[in-house]
C-alpha cells in the first residue's frame, strides 16, 4: 500500500488544474457577466434577445453537457480541436458568465428608481450614473449570490474529470481504484473543504467591508 | 419681469390617463410659487416635466428662453437631444419627497459628487462649498455621517444642500415634507424659508398650506390636470371664489 503522504501529494497535484480552472473562470466570467448584464439593460432589442438566448442556453443545459460539447462535439462539427484545458476554460467561463449576467442584472434592477432620478436631476449622464451611483450600490446586493456561485464553482471544477483532465477528483478516483481503499476520497473531500472554507471567508470579509451603509 | 421657466399648453398622458391637460405657466426670476391641490391633480407630474424626469406629450417647456421641448405644428412636444436637455436641466435643482440621497456615500460625498463629476469642479473647492452649504442647513457636524444615520428631516436638509451645490437658477421642491414625521417638518421648512429670504427662485409642490401662504409670491391651485387658479396667496386663501378651491381648503385646513 502506498503511504498516505504519497497519496496526498498525488491528489494535491490535481488541485493545480482545479485551481487554474477556478481562477480563470472567476477572472473572466465576472467582467463578462457585468458587460452582459449592462447589455441586457440597454434599450437595444436585438442585443437583449441575443443575450437572452445566451443565458437561456448556458443556464438551461447541464454544464457537463456543455463541456462534452466543446471538447468532443465541436471537433466533430467544425474540426476545431481544443485542448482539454482550453475546452474547460471556455465552457466554464461562458457558463458562469451566464449566471453572473442574471445575478448582476437583478442586482442592478434592484436599485431604486429614485437614485437614477436624483442623479439625473443633478445633471449626471447615464454612464456617470451607472458608474458612480448604481453599480457601487448593486455590488453590495450581488455579493452574497456571487459568493454562492464562487463556492459552487470550486466544486463544479470536478466535472472536468469527465473529459479526463487530472484534477482533484480524477486523481482521487485513480488512487482509490489503485489502493482499493477510500482514503483518496477523504483526502479529496478535505481539499475541497479547505478551499470552500477559504472562499467563504474571503466573501465574508468583502461583505463586511460593504456593511458601512444600509 | 424675465421669465425663467415658461410652460405652454403642456399635456401628459400615462397610457390612457390624461394627467396634465394643457398647463401654461411662467415663473419669473426670484419668484416663489407654490403648487397646491388634491392628490392626483398632476402637481408632481408638472414639476417632474420641468426637469425632464417625465416626458411631456404635447406643448413647450423653456428655461431662460432655451427650449427643452418645443411644440411642433401638431402640438407634439419635440425634445432637444438628451445631452442638451441634461445640460439645461442641470440649472434646475430638485428636492424629492423621498430624499433620494446616495446611501453608499457620506453626506459630504453626496454633496460634492455632482459638482466634481458634472461641473468638473476641483475637489477642494467643491468641499469648501459643500461645507458652507452644510453650515447653512445646520448639519456641518454630520458631514462624515452616512444617510442611514440621519433623521428624515436631516436627510432632506442634506438633499437641499446637495441640490444647491450645483448652483441652480431655480429650485424645484416635490412635496419636500410629505415623508417626514410631523415634528421634523419645521426644520425643513425653515431651510426653505432661508432660501426664500435670499430670493432663490422656487417652485414648491406642497400640502403645507400655511407655509405656502406665508412664503409664496404666487399660488397655483391645480385640480384634475388643470390650473384652476394662478394668483396671489390672498386670492386663494382669503377670498376663494372658486368652488373647487373652497372644497379643497375645507378638507385640508
Amino acid at each position: 500500500m502506498e503511504n498516505l503522504w504519497n497519496i496526498s501529494r498525488f491528489i494535491l497535484e490535481g488541485a493545480t488544474i482545479s485551481v487554474k480552472i477556478y481562477a480563470v473562470t472567476l477572472l473572466f466570467s465576472i467582467p463578462l457577466g457585468m458587460l452582459c448584464a449592462i447589455g441586457k439593460l440597454t434599450p437595444l432589442k436585438p442585443l437583449q434577445w441575443l443575450l437572452e438566448l445566451y443565458t437561456w442556453i448556458f443556464r438551461g443545459t447541464p454544464l457537463l453537457l456543455q463541456l462534452f460539447f466543446s471538447y468532443y462535439g465541436l471537433q466533430i462539427l467544425t474540426g476545431i480541436e481544443l485542448s482539454k484545458e482550453m475546452a474547460a476554460y471556455i465552457t466554464f467561463v461562458l457558463n458562469y458568465a451566464a449566471y453572473f449576467t442574471e445575478i448582476f442584472r437583478a442586482g442592478i434592477q434592484s436599485i431604486d428608481k429614485g437614485q437614477y432620478e436624483a442623479a439625473k436631476a443633478l445633471g449626471m449622464n447615464y454612464s456617470q450614473t451607472m458608474k458612480r451611483i448604481v453599480i457601487p450600490q448593486a455590488i453590495k446586493v450581488i455579493l452574497p449570490p456571487t459568493g454562492n456561485e464562487a463556492v459552487t464553482l470550486i466544486k463544479d471544477t470536478a466535472l472536468v474529470s469527465a473529459i479526463a483532465l487530472a484534477d482533484i477528483l480524477r486523481n482521487a478516483k485513480s488512487v482509490v481504484s489503485r489502493t482499493a481503499s477510500v482514503e483518496g476520497y477523504f483526502i479529496a473531500a478535505i481539499l475541497y473543504l479547505i478551499m470552500t472554507f477559504v472562499i467563504i471567508n474571503i466573501f465574508k470579509y468583502i461583505e463586511k467591508r460593504f456593511a458601512y451603509y444600509n | 419681469m424675465e421669465a425663467i421657466i415658461k410652460v405652454e399648453n403642456l399635456h401628459k398622458y400615462f397610457h390612457s390617463l390624461h394627467v396634465l391637460k394643457g398647463i401654461s405657466l411662467e415663473v419669473s426670476k426670484g419668484e416663489i410659487v407654490s403648487v397646491i391641490g388634491p392628490s392626483g391633480s398632476g402637481k408632481s407630474t408638472l414639476l417632474r416635466c420641468l426637469n425632464h424626469l417625465e416626458v411631456a406629450d404635447k406643448g413647450s417647456i423653456s428655461f431662460e428662453g432655451q427650449f427643452i421641448a418645443k411644440a411642433d405644428a401638431s402640438g407634439k412636444a419635440v425634445y432637444k437631444n438628451n445631452r442638451e436637455v441634461l445640460a439645461i436641466c442641470s440649472n434646475l435643482g430638485m428636492v424629492f419627497q423621498n430624499f433620494n440621497l446616495f446611501p453608499h456615500m457620506s453626506v459630504l460625498e453626496n454633496i460634492i459628487e455632482a459638482p466634481v463629476m458634472v461641473k468638473g469642479k476641483a475637489k477642494a473647492e467643491a468641499v469648501r462649498i459643500a461645507e458652507e452649504l452644510l453650515d447653512k442647513v445646520g448639519l456641518l457636524e454630520k458631514k462624515d455621517a452616512y444617510p442611514n444615520q440621519l433623521s428624515g428631516g436631516q436627510k432632506q436638509r442634506v438633499a437641499i444642500a446637495r441640490a444647491l451645490a450645483m448652483e441652480p437658477e431655480i429650485m424645484l421642491f416635490d412635496e419636500p415634507t410629505s415623508a417626514l414625521d410631523p415634528e421634523l417638518i419645521g426644520e425643513v421648512l425653515q431651510v426653505i424659508k432661508k432660501l426664500a429670504d435670499e430670493k432663490m427662485t422656487m417652485i414648491i409642490v406642497t400640502h403645507e398650506m400655511n407655509f405656502a401662504r406665508e412664503i409664496s409670491d404666487r399660488i397655483i391651485f391645480m385640480d384634475d390636470g388643470q390650473v384652476v387658479v394662478d394668483g396671489a396667496p390672498a386670492a386663494i386663501f382669503v377670498n376663494p371664489d372658486h368652488p373647487r378651491i373652497k372644497t379643497f381648503l375645507n378638507k385640508v385646513l
